[in-house]
């Protein structure tokens, strides 16, 4: 029954974080592109007057998505043009069971690990889903009966089938270095350090490994420079082109979900996971006492800082807009002296004699806070690259796959296993 | 609970391979072949072999079947729906009947000479990589080297029969 409650809750963690991550990634998408080209981005929606500095429109996006009317095109194939977003969006969401997102939770002396399936085939189970994911593409645009997205659909299965080969080698040297096909495991091998100082991250041991990869996880979730499948200006938007509403958002939501999940197998597998560098969980536990006050100072000192700026503002601006917007900057320093407050109220606890118990927690906390930390910059990665790079050319992607990017993995899986073969 | 699964997957992976030979159009068979391929990982995942069922997905589930629907759309294009036909049901009856009937024969006579006697009672760590690794590259390392030079040479021939002659080497 415990097992039960505590798979449950994981879920749910896993899930409020991908599916929480996906509206903020599409503000930091237009806010991100907004600022790389010069421009202010979204900031018109607002709720009395609070604006987020434009977050507000996701939450327009989606009142705008639900309410709108599901158009469904004549000649469409019923059957798999209904099934196609659910099984995009499904496939999306499969892969976080095995992802670990923490080491483990005591918790009245059981320990839980964080990780919803711990499979002893993890690395193959994110394969094989991943190899999934390539049908609910092919099923919109075979269903759609439109040329564009039936070029897009084709477009995206091969270049799917063509980048999955090297991000499966790309992972092989990897593998052999830990000698396991479980993520836990892998994550766990990468908390040690090598020489006393270097953290033995994924990134420090397989370079190249790292660099095949992300370089493949771009292509398979359809970023650019590899989005040749949506490719705006010669494929309209590719295969969803005849979705609409709510059909429609589950691509959209697929497309961001996927992100997310891209970033957290960068971060699991090569940049240590849950791991933070040089504060194992011994030293975390041992120095809770100095530590969990610090944490609170810096928390109450950011909060503080960023309050008495929007106060600032709020006077310096008090008619700036003449309408509702004017209370924001009074609102949102109000939140973050409130954040301040709270920070400086956890010193009645008393922090620097905490127990056994809370120190555990305190590192389980933390260790999770670096691997969503981690994620998020992935995925800030992945919106910096759309807006830098354009997208590539057709015969440009292939040969990248299939001459350059094959060879490279293979030779990185010979060497690799000639060495661990020799130590 | 495992039973319930056991007769869950069995029963939609039967029930998925009858609509992959009856469906009228072969990209809705192939679909139908696929969802069948899947629910055969979970019969292997409920046997305790977890990495047969996930091969059963990557290779089988994921890559062979990506490209059979592949070649299917490209050959076939953007189909209208409008070209179903009534399946008749007589004929359907006709030629399954007579399956059904030997394959109820044959179901009830194992049962009856102890079917128990051809379950081999395997350890639950039979079905993980490491062991299915050791097996393959000590025991059957000869067999599992033929396999691959064999399809080394398949993959050589169809690239050779897939190019225009005047590109071949030899001409």
């Amino acid at each position: 029954m415990d097992l039960l409650v505590t798979t449950f809750l994981k879920i749910v963690f896993m899930l409020v974080l991908v599916i929480g991550l996906v509206p903020v990634l599409i503000w930091a998408e237009r806010k991100g592109s907004a600022m790389i080209q010069d421009r202010i981005g979204p900031n018109r929606a607002s709720v009395a007057g609070i604006r987020l500095g434009g977050l507000v429109h996701p939450i327009a996006d989606v009142m705008k998505l639900l309410f709108k009317e599901d158009v469904r095109p004549a000649n469409v194939h019923g059957f798999f043009y209904a099934l196609a977003p659910f099984v995009v969006f499904f496939v999306a969401l499969l892969t976080y069971a095995v992802i670990p997102f923490g080491d483990y939770l005591e918790i009245g002396g059981k320990r839980i690990p964080l990780v919803v399936a711990d499979l002893n085939v993890g690395i193959l189970y994110v394969l094989a889903i991943a190899s999934l994911g390539t049908y609910g593409v092919v099923m919109a645009g075979w269903a759609s009966n439109n040329k564009y997205a039936f070029l897009g659909a084709m477009r995206s299965t091969s270049q799917m089938i063509s980048y999955e080969i090297s991000m499966g080698l790309s992972i092989m040297g990897l593998l052999l270095i830990f000698e396991s096909l479980r993520l836990t495991d892998i994550v766990a091998g990468q908390g040690d350090l090598i020489l006393g100082f270097l953290p033995k991250w994924g990134v420090v041991i397989q370079p190249v490994g790292a660099l095949l990869f992300i370089t493949a996880i771009f292509a398979e979730t359809n970023r650019t420079p590899f989005d040749l499948p949506e490719g705006e200006s010669e494929l309209v938007c590719g295969y969803h082109v005849e979705y609409s509403s709510m059909k429609f958002a589950l691509f959209y939501m697929a497309e961001y979900a996927n992100l997310v999940i891209g970033a957290a197998l960068i971060a699991t597998l090569f940049f240590g996971g849950w791991n933070i560098p040089w504060l194992s969980r011994g030293i975390i536990e041992g120095n809770a006492g100095t530590l969990l006050p610090l944490a609170m100072i810096l928390q109450a000192l950011f909060a503080g800082v960023v309050a008495l700026l929007f106060f600032r503002r709020s006077v310096r601006e008090r008619n700036k807009f003449g309408d509702a917007r004017d209370r924001e900057p009074g609102f949102l320093g109000t939140v973050f002296a409130l954040m301040c407050a709270g920070s400086l109220a956890g010193f009645a606890l008393q922090p620097w004699n905490v127990g056994p118990q809370a120190a555990s927690v305190f590192a389980t906390l933390l260790q999770v806070g670096a691997f969503v930390g981690k994620v998020v910059f992935f995925c800030w990665l992945f919106v910096w690259v759309r807006w830098t790079l354009p997208r590539f050319r057709y015969d440009q992607l292939m040969n990248l796959g299939w001459k350059i990017m094959l060879p490279i993995a293979l030779a990185n899986l010979v060497i690799t296993a000639v060495w661990v073969a020799l130590i | 609970m495992e039973t319930f699964l056991f007769y869950l997957f069995a029963g939609l992976m039967l029930g998925s391979a009858v609509m992959t030979i009856s469906s009228r159009s072969a990209v809705s068979a192939a679909v139908w072949l696929i969802f069948s391929f899947v629910n055969a990982a979970g019969v292997f995942a409920l046997l305790a072999a977890p990495f047969l069922a996930i091969l059963q997905i990557l290779i089988y589930a994921g890559a062979i079947m990506v490209l059979f629907l592949f070649v299917i759309m490209m050959l076939q294009g953007p189909v209208l729906p409008a070209e179903r036909e009534r399946r008749s049901l007589w004929k359907i009856l006709l030629l399954g009947a007579p399956a059904a009937a030997i394959a109820v024969t044959l179901i009830s006579w194992l049962s009856q000479s102890g079917l128990t006697a051809f379950a081999v009672a395997a350890p639950e760590t039979a079905g993980t990589a490491e062991r299915v690794a050791e097996l393959l590259l000590n025991r059957y390392l000869l067999a599992f080297e033929l396999i691959s030079i064999v399809l080394l040479v398949a993959i050589i021939g169809a690239l050779a029969l897939g190019r225009k002659e005047e590109d071949l080497p030899w001409q």
